[in-house]
């Protein structure tokens, strides 16, 4: 058969659904049966994956003529997906496709909910088309064999990679593709992807910079522009609305009455526990939605889920309080109204967000803001300009990411075992590794050989063995199906399983939190009361709780997101605004604040530099006003404070949020000489960085993802976690020991390395301190807390630095213990 | 820092250990030997250095006092044998003192082991009117000196700041050991209004007053 003649084919199939086939679509099934590789960037609903099962199908059709009457066996082409509830959709388009097209072909899905004996049958005759999770394919890479099973497989298709990209799930995609490139050298590789800035970058890293594969390749842009209107929810009287707090709930008269005139509506809240609280809210104040409204968050049981899911397909549903659970894939035809609650910290999120609702072509998406603080409101200005000009942030992708090349070798050694050489040559491939040196190389197989550097007679580490033809290989069963293990766990607290007494999963909670509950407390849970009855061998069993006793809601850790660089120019420039006569409806509605703030300080413009100082009963406060995003602000708090505490012994505590940070302590900060002594200098940047206390625990935060991954961390084995108990230790605990014994170690640099680069950001750094220096600094003297300094100061998560003696500080400190 | 009970002294020791004048004996508790083998015999790299950590501190403190005899207030040695062991013996052969041991939960080699070395085992020993043993333990008419719990405090300053440390924490009729070894780590207790802390702080010892 020829191109025109397959073509025919799927322009009938389309004709015969009463479409018509996109430019984009038309174009990826030409580059694909071009032999080509390529980077599709088209977002959810917009019919991408007919783009790509139509090539693959056609493609096989193309090699084996007699299609409708010979089936060829084998593995042909593998789809995957980040999140395990969209393969249910993949495998359905695909399904129909090849039936449609009469083609024998089979479809099959393998993730971590694929039952033993699937995978047993799976093994033994994989389906022609594969749906499957990053996790799932690194496991294929860890069985015996792998290389037979992939060796006719003609495509790979990595769909939502700008999810992936920018995380180490992406870091493992690529090293499994390095892999792959060997051992199926036909396959065609391709990638999907949203709308993200750097779109260029995002087709490099999958396909390898300098690779063939790079070179053979195209990006295709689906050119499909959404209408997306954006509304604030702005409350009637200004007064009423909190100076900080994180809810929103004071508006919840208003977004009842959005819900009741749309068909469906999703609330979006950045938190799981901000979830459970508006779900309750909701409940409470409004009863007569108990039967139309549900809640989905990633920690609710998969069943749940599902069920939510397909209520709000099914138009069974007013109202689902979700979190970014619900951001990815899934079509929503129903669903006509987005409030996002709270800053969305970023542009693309919160576009994708918007876009869940008006499915249908041509339809318009509306997304309320709710803005859970007077100052968010200039967030919600801010946004409104950044969907009008179409403004999106990069996704930085991971370097030298040593966790998960030690994981990703274990997995080969665990498999058929490695050869070295030929490995490091892919390796060597990626974008993550393209600057591995020989000696990281040799660091990495001495540490999964010997467990360090240097061989010690009386150790018994024992991992990757090295057997006599040079081959790397794990041999115990044991260390070999621990790895296995390890595998899925690539991030994430160690979290136990909510039972009922009477048996029936809930859902899962942080083990910090279940640590904090005693027997009999009752606490709030994927919108259910529920009272401990005992914590035992990692599950926490739990029963109906009386309805009059206090509750508290369950939170969780982490999560916490800072401003992109876009956002917060934007910010600025709103805020700048604000001393002007040209405003928005926010602005507008937030005079009486910014009234509020001149009568004790001043709104800065776009050539101050605000600091405010105050006393109050916790102590000496000094804020200071960048709005570069709360990362950046981490650093500058912990850079400034520790120039501070040289020049005399001091200690502080730190907060920050997206608009500026504080310095808060129990004596006064001397302003002046901050002034005189130019700390705000550019000069030795990384170096005061790398001296001030906070680093360490920024890494140490680091480190235990890392730890981990890279298997120092053992989590244990669902359902048997007692057993393990003896190979369990906090990683704090670890990382004190690396950090006093093997400083040198690359999984802890990794550490500061990751919290340099991902976390604070130098570049941005000192683009900010560049800008501070051009400024006027305007140090106000306040009597009390300004309306801006409020939502930091009562931040809770904070930090400490200090240049006081131990003993200094325990005198000082012996006034209160405790919990 | 010295500290008197029942008319005798004690010098406690910043790394945890403590050193009992009248009868020249030095307490020691939770020394978890092995943990760190019997992670790296099961796949996880922990720094084998760690390892030496443990004989290193008790060759300074022995150096430092003019002891007779050593007593672990249990939880020795942390699982399984391992070629840990091989270590803690080679040491015991370097040293002149007779060595105590008296039994934890964690201790759970043969005790063959130990009366191989010649260290003497009890469940429970009485010197005096003081009760060792390795968990807390309430007796009339004695003093308990026990470990087990590793305990360890949190304190709250002024412009909301926080520390935690290990420490000895002294009830009335007992005191519990802060965990020797490394690699182990602290359960937070609070102190009622009899109760004494001294936190281990650096390099020094520092009572905590409420």
């Amino acid at each position: 058969m020829n191109r025109e003649e397959l073509y025919a084919i799927a322009e009938n199939w389309f004709q015969d659904q009463g479409w018509k086939a996109f430019p984009f679509q038309t174009q990826t099934w030409t580059a694909f049966l071009q032999g080509k590789n390529g980077l599709l960037n088209a977002p959810t609903g917009s019919g991408k994956t007919y783009a790509l099962w139509f090539p693959i199908v056609l493609d096989y059709m193309k090699k084996n003529p007699d299609y409708k009457t010979k089936h060829k066996p084998g593995l042909k082409a593998i789809w995957i997906t980040p999140l395990r509830a969209l393969s249910v959709e993949i495998k359905q388009a695909a399904d129909r496709v090849v039936h449609d097209l009469d083609t024998q072909m089979t479809v099959g899905i393998r993730s971590g909910d694929t039952s033993q004996s699937e995978r047993t049958k799976q093994s033994k005759k994989m389906p022609d088309l594969l749906v499957t999770t990053p996790e799932s394919l690194q496991l294929l890479l860890a069985s015996k064999e792998f290389a037979k099973t992939f060796a006719n497989c003609s495509a790979i298709v990595v769909d939502e990679w700008h999810e992936l990209l920018g995380t180490k799930r992406g870091v493992q995609m690529e090293l499994a593709l390095s892999r792959l490139k060997t051992v199926a050298p036909k396959m065609r590789i391709w990638g999907i992807s949203a709308t993200i800035g750097n779109l260029e970058l995002a087709q490099q890293v999958l396909l390898g910079p300098n690779s063939e594969a790079y070179q053979n390749s195209v990006l295709i842009k689906a050119h499909i522009n959404k209408k997306i209107k954006v509304l604030s929810i702005l409350p009637d009287k200004m007064d009423s609305y909190p100076w900080r707090g994180h809810m929103g709930l004071h508006l919840i008269d208003e977004v009842a009455k959005i819900v009741r005139k749309s068909k469906t509506t999703l609330i979006f809240t950045n938190v799981r526990s901000a979830c459970e609280m508006w779900f309750q809210a909701i409940l409470e104040k409004y009863p007569e939605f108990a039967g139309d409204m549900a809640m989905h968050h990633g920690s609710i049981s998969r069943e749940t889920r599902l069920w939510v899911e397909n209520a709000i397909r099914n138009e069974d549903l007013k109202v689902v309080v979700c979190t970014s659970s619900l951001d990815l894939g899934v079509d929503f035809a129903p669903v006509e109204t987005i409030i996002q609650v709270g800053g969305p910290k970023g542009v693309a999120r919160f576009l994708q967000r918007a876009g869940r609702s008006g499915h249908q072509p041509g339809k318009e998406s509306l997304i309320y803001f709710l803005a859970t603080h007077a100052i968010e409101l200039i967030e919600a200005s801010a946004l409104k300009k950044a969907v009008a000009k179409t403004i999106v942030e990069d996704r930085i992708p991971y370097l030298n990411s040593w966790d998960v090349l030690v994981q990703y070798l274990n997995t080969l050694a665990v498999s058929d075992g490695f050869f070295p050489n030929e490995i490091f040559e892919e390796v060597k491939q990626t974008f993550c590794y393209q600057n591995i040196t020989k000696e990281n190389w040799n660091w990495i197989l001495n540490f999964i050989t010997n467990g360090s550097q240097s061989l010690q007679a009386y150790d018994e580490f024992k991992k990757v063995e090295i057997e006599e033809n040079g081959r790397f290989k794990i041999n115990s069963r044991l260390i070999a199906m621990h790895h296995r293990m390890q595998i899925g766990t690539i991030v994430g607290d160690a979290s136990l399983n909510v039972k009922f007494l009477s048996g029936g999963y809930i859902g899962n909670i942080e083990e910090w939190f279940a640590s904090k509950l005693q027997p009999g407390d009752v606490f709030t849970f994927a919108g259910k009361r529920l009272e401990l009855y005992r914590v035992k061998n990692m599950q926490v069993l739990v029963r109906k709780a009386d309805p009059k006793k206090e509750s508290r809601t369950v939170s969780w850790m982490g999560g916490r997101m800072a401003l992109s660089v876009q956002m917060s120019e934007l910010l600025r420039e709103e805020l700048y605004a604000a001393n002007s006569e040209n405003l928005t409806p926010e602005l507008k509605a937030l005079q009486p604040i910014f009234e509020r703030q001149r009568k004790e300080s001043i709104v800065p413009d776009a050539d101050e530099f605000l600091i405010e100082t105050f006393k109050t009963r916790e102590g000496y406060h000094a804020v200071f006003y960048l709005f570069e995003g709360r990362f950046v602000h981490e650093a500058l708090a912990s850079i400034l404070s520790y120039r501070i505490s040289l020049l005399s012994p001091i200690t502080f505590s730190l907060a920050y949020n997206d608009y500026g940070f504080e310095l808060l302590s129990d004596q006064e900060i001397d302003m002046q000489s901050v002034f005189d002594n130019n700390l705000f200098s550019t000069e030795y940047v990384h170096h005061d960085l790398q001296k001030s206390l906070n680093l360490t625990e920024m890494a140490r935060r680091k480190f235990r993802d890392i730890a981990v991954i890279a298997g120092l961390v053992f989590t244990g084995m669902p359902g048997r976690p007692v057993k393990t108990k003896h190979l369990q230790s906090g990683s704090q605990l670890l990382f004190e020991v690396f950090r006093d014994y093997e400083p040198d170690n690359l999984l802890l640099q990794q550490a500061y390395s990751e919290t340099f680069e991902h976390q604070l950001e130098e570049g941005r750094l000192i683009q900010a301190l560049e800008r501070v220096n051009q400024q006027t600094i305007v140090w106000k003297q306040c009597k009390k807390p300004t309306p801006f300094s409020f939502p930091i100061i009562t931040d809770r998560l904070r930090e400490k630095l200090s240049s006081e003696t131990l003993a200094e500080r325990i005198k000082k400190m012996t006034a209160s213990y405790m919990k | 820092m010295k500290i008197t009970i029942n008319n005798q002294n004690f010098v406690l020791h910043p790394c945890g250990a403590a050193f009992w004048e009248e009868k020249k004996i030095l307490l020691v508790s939770d020394l978890h030997l092995g943990k760190v083998s019997h992670f790296r015999k099961h796949g996880m790299a922990i720094p084998e250095k760690a390892v030496h950590e443990n004989f290193n501190r008790l060759n300074n403190i022995l150096k430092l006092f003019d002891v007779e005899t050593i007593i672990f207030l249990g939880d020795l040695f942390h699982s399984k044998i391992n070629n840990e062991w091989n270590l803690f013996s080679d040491w015991t052969k370097t040293i002149t003192q007779q060595v105590v041991l008296v039994e934890g939960n964690h201790d759970i080699i043969s005790k063959k082991n130990y009366t191989d070395l010649n260290i003497q085992m009890y469940s429970e020993f009485i010197i005096d009117d003081f009760l060792l043993t390795h968990h807390p333990i309430e007796r009339e008419n004695f003093f308990n000196f026990c470990g087990h719990i590793h305990p360890g405090i949190k304190l709250k300053g002024p412009g909301k700041q926080f520390l935690t440390l290990s420490c000895f924490f002294r009830k009335p009729n007992q005191m519990i050991f802060p965990a020797f070894g490394e690699f182990t780590g602290n359960f937070y207790l609070i102190p009622e209004e009899n109760d004494k802390v001294y936190a281990l702080a650096k390099g020094e010892i520092i009572e905590i007053t409420n």
